[in-house]
């Protein structure tokens, strides 16, 4: 009687699932919900009776497909309450007394007190699904605990499947399992093994990881599968600094699986850490292609596709592994790579295409994982400099002018700079936030007008190039320094004073240039001291200074100017800063052999 | 064996205050409305003149079918037609330019919202079960003109689930931004706003925003509560360039907000993006925004207005700007306003800063609109204007903060009245060529209007009028006054007929509490405890020759309270087991009986048949229960509450139950020869009788039960045994209490006193109505004619049960009932009945020293030998039968009934 509803509830699962292959898993969803239902209600009646050796095999497996099917739908607490009821009840049927919850020993006990009979498989099968189940919740101790291994090699070599078919050869009658236990124990070891790898990883025991992800990369798998087994052992190698190494598994992995975006990802960070930048740079480009990539969705793997391995593999350390930047953020990261390491012309194209992206309409606020993308103006303002450099200064205008017309109206007439200890006190907070906010325009806008500036002389449009200059000046000076920050301050790397004083020193220098070339040398010398004194490490300012001094006949000044300018190393280097804060390259130039020729001229200096 | 429905019963109580809640919110609710309107009364009356200048012209365009499970909304569609939908599953096209109704679109849900899209003719409506996309065109063109005028028809459009382009659950609003479509939908903890590529409804991204629970947590608590519908706009920045030229007039939903707001609320980012932003006001009372097109961008709330809102919107306010809005206006239902706009910085740090201000206008706010410097709101009884600029372009002068805010809140406070009651939806306000001001507004039964406001409304009020028009003006003033006066007297009835409602109710809750407080305390009371109880009488009555039984009812009120109109008594009578041949269903059979009036002290009668003859399996269960029907109490308002319809308080009162000694029809001596004389000369019933007998005598056969082949009609039998003392006990016990029966009991009639109580009458308040008189017992034994027609016998006699040989001091008389009849169904009914009997009556006994405690331990320990070999024998049958396996149908019947006999032939002894 039974088993006739259990045909019935099976074949119309089976049928669905047929029938069904060009459903989506989200329109599966509200079948497996229907059949998981169905068998929980065979299942029911299944149990109203004593437990009875004769009848057991048939609720046992029963009890498998309810709670794979539960397991499916993640319903992980009320999966585990039913197996743990059918062994009680294997138990009872037994005449064992109900042992100790320890979940190894109390799993052996009900292997050994089935025996070798018939039921033996079926309580097998249920051990699988409770693998499955502590996989899925991460419990990979206890995984261990119970060497689930060394249960399944010694039971996998076909004791039971053969049994099985004999039986299914000898009657239809013998129940049907809705996924084998054969590939339900493959893909399990397999998930086992990664996710145990990446335990592992995350805690630092890289070699021990790396044995067992090697033995899994040879067990028959799903591709993707195997490829993120490769993927962890590179993983594991680069940890043990065996970047050669690992970049071999990266390919593997791509290799066995071209839709491993994360491979192309970590490779790109090994070769960023070897300080290859040609191979960072190409790195970078193929991910972003990739990432571009309109991507099929998973392909429907025959059997495993009821227990995804989405479903087992959900630890924190795995996710954190296989997380890739958006798109967005490696197309930026790639633009600024490029005009950090000389490749100019093609930096600005991506930045003109980051810009694209991000005003065309298609573009609608995907969430991504990963570090978040600059904010727009700074964008901006990078891809100005950008420009600046491949010699467009027009374009740069354009960009810059952008960015002024925007902040205008909400610049602050005055802005304190507080420290950044001072500023995370609890009862201000709030308007900390919106007083940073100011203060990120204020920069904003005066890089945008020292942008400007550089652009005008580099069209050697002087007098555009002061009042530009002036214009960021006097924004700066809007901001103040709170009482008592010290002098230090100013040196810390990244900190808005930071900045700010970076910009004054490079709003003054270039001011000050732009007065030798129209010959107002006093106050040319007056700006370039002045910048010299907001921001010591100005090379051109030194420079120029040097120059100016000269012109003005002060020989010996202007040649221990020009000595203590080259004495200078670069504090910063130059990723550090952004890329519109660096000194430009473009203006006039001074030639330092010609400089030191003339100091040579000049003699020894006279000793005071 | 307690009846299932008992339970129910119970159940449906618990509902009780629930229900009650929402009807009383309701009625308090319409009363506040009413308070409002007298509020606007006064209004009228205090500004007279100042009010007068704010009548407008209402004209009732078309009138749609009010549905009641959304807000209604109403919109400006393509070219000169107009949307709406009422709440129902239709939604109305409306051509301005003709005048008429054009098309009706029907879909499968109610519908929630709907937008248009210009550029493609297309409608995109949200139902219940997704959003469907229309192509109006297109369906106008397919539809079938009617043969008499295709020119002035109606279209009425069945839009069919292909057209479904969205099947996402439960969209509240929709929205349309260029290429991006957009819904706002709910789940249990939080909203989702998703966003689709319009032109194959793939979803691009999804974002959630955690529902802030203690606001909406009021009118959540029913699926079929009126959902409120989230506001949904998209703002522009003014500088961003529009996407196409075409789009140079902003459509419905969107509206160009100035820069210097628009940077300031939304941030820099997206201003520089030129992205639209969403923003939404919600239910719960947030307000918050999403920039469309920034990379990593998430839902931000911009501000909470603690209630819900109910209208989002942007303002001109000060004509300074080429027209584009300075003002963000949300107002929430509760009537707080919130202008939020640039404050020129002035003080400290200087720069311009977010101002908020906030303000409240009386009443409750159930839509609103905005134009180039006024609020329009409607309260439901009036719609209002608010003017906006009034407060704003104060503050120019001003210096101080505090003041300035305190002079808005008071502009804020005091809207002016149009005198126009029952808008539900607003369009965007549009202004006709005479430079007056037109709303669309939809009102709360459905009509759609048009509502024109006089122009220059602002000079009118400032400037003197000239005294030609005074005439004028004091004739609408009349007008106006009777028009109030109007509205005030059928408030007032509404109101008198509310609280004649509310006293009703009181009443029916303290009959409630009654009734569920004795139920739920106290469950075994006896039977007279009971408040309100029933009690039955059964009749044996023959009409056309046939014999049934009659249950008569009566309710009893003892209580204080009145049972009022909209009670009604409803009786269920099913049987306690079925037969199997009955397709295993239980039938049962509900009578109900309405009454108007039941006053403390007065009795209710009703009758219902039981059975006719032979039809029935007893023992029966009657239940009786009270039900009120919430929808009996409000009448016609019922209408507007509509999960009340079919709501309806079940209070159970008490359980009879009819066995077979009720419905024995005891062979008095000359009753019986009466009866075999009578059936002798009817053929049919001998031929019955014949017919009878004979399958009786076959299935004995079969049974092959030995010591019956000789006399095959007392086949059956069953016998309890109860210790006569503990029936004189009782018995006695109860005579004396009674005064009517002198006599004493001789002590040898036990057996024959017991059997005329079990025949006079029963416990659980159903008696037997002999007709006639009380039936004088001769013998104890008793013939009697079952319902089913067979005869039985019931016998009593007192015997002496022997305890072994050892203790002979210790052996005590008992009386044996026996039961015996050819048919095994009766011999079960009879001794289930007996069985009930003296179960009553050991409740009834006094409690006694325990001095037959040794007695029948040798008896016992063989009886319970038995039992448990019989229980394994049903256990064997049991497991055999479900698996269906080795045994048939037929043997398993007779092991059991084997079972079942040797069970009864055996009893023990009652003590």
């Amino acid at each position: 009687m039974y088993l006739v509803t259990f045909q019935f509830a099976f074949t119309s699962f089976f049928q669905q699932r047929g029938g069904g292959d060009a459903l989506s898993p989200d329109q599966n969803k509200p079948h497996l919900r229907w059949c998981s239902s169905e068998f929980h209600k065979l299942l029911k009646k299944i149990q109203g009776i004593p437990p009875l050796a004769d009848y057991l095999q048939l609720e046992l497996t029963v009890v498998y497909n309810v709670c794979l099917c539960s397991t499916a739908q993640s319903q992980f607490s009320e999966a585990e309450l039913l197996l743990t009821q059918a062994t009680e009840r294997v138990l009872q049927m037994t005449g064992d007394a109900p042992v100790a919850s320890d979940p190894p020993v109390f799993w052996r006990t009900v292997i050994n007190s089935v025996g070798d009979t018939a039921l033996n498989p079926c309580v097998l099968y249920l051990l699988c699904l409770q693998w499955a189940i502590w996989l899925s919740t991460c419990q990979l101790k206890i995984i261990q605990e119970c060497q689930l291994f060394s249960v399944f090699e010694t039971l996998s070599t076909g004791v039971w499947d053969e049994g099985r078919s004999e039986l299914r050869e000898k009657s239809s009658d013998i129940p049907l399992l809705v996924m084998d236990p054969r590939r339900l124990i493959e893909l399990l070891q397999i998930c086992t093994i990664i996710a145990q790898g990446a335990e592992s990883l995350s805690e630092g025991r890289s070699s021990e990881a790396l044995s067992g992800l090697q033995t899994a990369s040879s067990l028959p798998a799903p591709r993707t599968l195997i490829a993120y087994t490769h993927l962890l052992s590179g993983s594991c190698l680069a940890h043990m600094s065996c970047p050669q190494m690992a970049l071999q598994c990266y390919r593997k992995a791509l290799e066995t699986d071209s839709r491993c975006v994360c491979a192309l990802y970590q490779s790109m960070l090994i070769y960023r850490q070897l300080g290859n930048t040609q191979a960072e740079i190409q790195g970078l480009r193929l991910l972003h292609s990739t990432l571009m990539l309109p991507f099929a969705t998973e392909p429907a793997l025959a059997d495993t596709r009821l227990l995804s391995p989405s479903l087992l593999l959900r630890s924190q350390s795995l996710s954190s592994l296989l997380s890739v930047p958006s798109a967005l953020s490696v197309l930026h990261n790639l633009a600024l790579k490029c005009v950090h390491h000389g490749r100019v012309s093609d930096g600005v194209e991506y930045y003109l295409d980051l810009l694209a992206v991000l005003h065309s309409e298609d573009q609608h606020g995907v969430h991504a994982e990963g570090p978040p993308l600059p904010s727009l103006p700074e964008l901006y303002l990078q891809a100005g400099a950008a420009l600046l450099m491949a010699r467009r200064p027009a374009d740069c205008m354009a960009l810059c002018d952008e960015v002024i017309t925007t902040t205008l109206e909400l610049l602050p007439e005055k802005v304190v700079l507080a420290e950044p200890e001072e500023k995370c006190e609890a009862e201000t907070r709030a308007l900390c936030a919106e007083g940073d906010d100011r203060v990120a325009m204020l920069l904003w806008a005066g890089a945008a007008y020292l942008l400007q500036g550089h652009c005008h002389t580099q069209l050697k449009d002087w007098k555009q190039a002061v009042t530009h200059y002036t214009r960021c000046f006097n924004l700066l000076v809007k901001a103040r320094f709170k009482k008592g920050s010290n002098a230090d301050m100013v040196g810390k790397q990244g900190t808005d004073l930071c900045i700010l004083q970076k910009l004054k020193g490079l709003s003054l220098a270039g001011r000050g240039i732009s007065f030798t070339q129209t010959d107002q040398l006093r106050e040319a010398l007056r700006d370039l001291q002045l910048s010299m004194q907001a921001f010591p490490e100005c090379v051109s300012a030194g420079l120029w200074c040097g120059e100016v001094l000269w012109r003005l006949g002060r020989r010996w000044e202007a040649a221990a100017c020009w000595e203590k300018t080259w004495s200078f190393t670069p504090q910063f280097s130059v990723e550090s800063l952004s890329v519109y804060l660096q000194e430009p390259q473009s203006g006039p130039l001074l030639d330092s052999s010609e400089l030191r020729r003339r100091i040579q001229e000049l003699g020894p200096p006279l000793s005071a | 064996m307690v009846p299932s429905c008992v339970n129910n019963r119970f159940k449906t109580c618990s509902v009780l205050p629930h229900i009650i809640t929402r009807i009383i919110s309701h009625l308090v609710y319409s009363v506040n409305s009413v308070s409002s309107v007298t509020y606007a009364v006064s209004l009228f009356f205090f500004f007279g003149a100042a009010a007068m200048e704010g009548r407008c012209a209402v004209e009732t365009w078309a009138v749609g079918l009010s549905g009641t499970s959304c807000t209604p909304r109403v919109k400006f569609g393509l070219g000169t037609d107009v949307f709406f939908c009422t709440g129902s599953d239709e939604v109305y096209v409306f051509s301005t330019q003709e005048r008429k109704l054009t098309a009706v679109l029907q879909f499968p849900d109610p519908v929630s919202d709907l937008v248009g899209s210009h550029d493609k003719q297309l409608l995109y409506v949200a139902c219940r079960s997704g959003v469907y996309c229309v192509s109006l065109q297109f369906q106008l063109s397919r539809a079938p003109s009617s043969p008499a005028d295709a020119s002035s028809s109606l279209a009425e459009l069945k839009i069919p689930s292909e057209f479904l382009v969205v099947a996402e659950e439960g969209v509240l609003s929709v929205l349309l931004v260029g290429s991006v479509f957009l819904t706002l939908s709910q789940t249990d903890t939080s909203w989702m706003l998703t966003l689709y590529k319009s032109s194959n409804y793939e979803m691009l991204s999804s974002f959630s925003l955690p529902l802030v629970s203690g606001v909406v947590h009021s009118d959540t608590e029913g699926q079929t509560a009126m959902r409120k519908r989230p506001v949904l706009i998209c703002v522009h920045s003014n500088d961003a360039t529009p996407p196409s030229s075409s789009e140079a007039t902003l459509t419905d939903g969107h509206v160009r907000l100035e820069s210097v707001l628009f940077k300031l609320l939304f941030g820099i980012d997206a201003a520089l993006a030129k992205s639209p932003v969403i923003l939404c006001g919600l239910p719960d009372g947030c307000l918050c925004f999403l920039p469309l097109r920034h990379p990593g961008s998430r839902l931000r709330v911009l501000r909470s207005l603690e209630q819900p809102v109910v209208f989002v919107g942007a303002s001109v306010v000060m004509e300074r700007g080429p027209g584009h809005a300075q003002c963000l206006v949300a107002v929430g239902e509760l009537g707080k306003v919130v202008l939020i706009k640039t404050d020129k910085g002035g003080s400290e740090g200087g720069g311009n800063r977010t101002g908020f201000i906030e303000g409240c206008v009386p009443g409750p706010v159930m839509c609103g609109c905005v134009d180039k410097n006024c609020l329009y709101y409607s309260t439901g009884s009036d719609l209002l204007v608010l003017d906006l600029s009034e407060g704003l372009s104060r503050r120019e002068g001003q210096e101080k903060d505090e003041e300035t805010s305190r002079k808005t809140e008071a502009a804020l406070r005091s809207p002016t009245s149009l005198n126009v009651c029952r808008v539900a939806a607003l369009a965007e306000p549009t202004c006709n060529t005479a430079g007056e001001v037109q709303l669309l507004g939809l009102s709360v039964r459905g009509q759609l209007q048009r509502i024109t406001l006089p122009a220059g409304r602002e000079d009118a009020r400032l400037s003197k009028e000239p005294s030609a028009l005074v005439g004028r003006s004091v004739r609408d003033l009349l007008s106006a006054i009777g028009d109030v006066c109007e509205r005030a007297s059928v408030l007032k009835t509404a109101i008198k007929s509310k609280n004649q409602i509310l006293r009703h109710l009181n009443q029916v809750l303290n009959i409630s509490f009654l009734l569920i407080a004795s139920a739920s305390s106290e469950e075994h009371l006896p039977i007279q405890e009971k408040p309100i109880r029933c009690h039955g009488v059964t009749s044996w009555s023959r009409l056309l020759q046939k014999d049934s039984l009659n249950l008569t009812c009566v309710l009893d009120n003892p209580s204080p309270y009145i049972l009022e109109r909209g009670w009604t008594l409803s009786v269920a009578v099913f049987p306690l087991s079925y037969p199997p041949s009955a397709g295993g269903e239980s039938s049962s059979t509900n009578f109900s009986f309405p009454f108007h009036n039941l006053h403390p002290g007065e009795t209710l009668e009703v009758s219902l048949p039981l059975a006719a003859a032979g039809e029935a399996s007893f023992p029966m269960t009657v239940s009786c229960s009270l039900i009120f029907s919430l929808a009996s109490l409000l009448g016609e308002e019922a209408a507007n509450l509509p999960g009340l319809q079919s709501s309806c308080i079940s209070l159970p009162l008490n359980t009879l139950t009819v066995d077979w000694l009720h419905v024995l029809q005891v062979n008095s001596p000359i009753a019986t020869h009466k009866k075999a004389t009578s059936q002798s000369n009817n053929t049919t019933d001998t031929l019955q009788a014949f017919l009878r007998s004979r399958r009786i005598r076959c299935s004995g056969r079969g049974e092959g039960g030995g010591e019956s082949a000789s006399k095959p009609e007392r086949e059956y039998s069953a016998s309890i045994r109860v210790s006569s003392e503990l029936l004189r006990d009782t018995l006695l016990l109860k005579s004396s209490d009674l005064d009517a029966h002198v006599q004493k009991w001789p002590p040898q009639n036990v057996g024959l006193s017991l059997l005329e109580w079990m025949l006079s009458e029963g416990p659980g308040g159903v008696t037997t109505g002999h007709q006639g008189d009380k039936i004088a017992l001769s013998s104890s034994v008793v013939h009697a004619q079952g319902p089913d027609g067979h005869t039985v016998k019931l016998t009593a006699k007192e015997v002496n049960v022997e305890e072994g040989s050892a203790e002979k001091e210790e052996s005590q008389t008992a009386v044996e009932v026996q039961v015996e009849s050819s048919s095994i169904a009766a011999v079960c009914g009879l001794h289930h009945a007996v069985l009930r009997r003296v179960q009553t009556l050991l409740q009834r006994a006094p409690e006694k020293a325990a001095s037959t405690k040794g007695v029948q331990s040798l008896g016992l320990r063989q009886v319970l030998q038995r039992a448990e070999h019989l229980l394994q024998q049903i256990q064997q049958s049991r497991i055999s039968g479900a698996f269906g396996v080795g045994v048939s149908t037929g043997q398993m019947t007779r092991s059991l009934l084997s079972v079942y006999r040797e069970l009864r032939e055996n009893p023990l002894l009652i003590v």
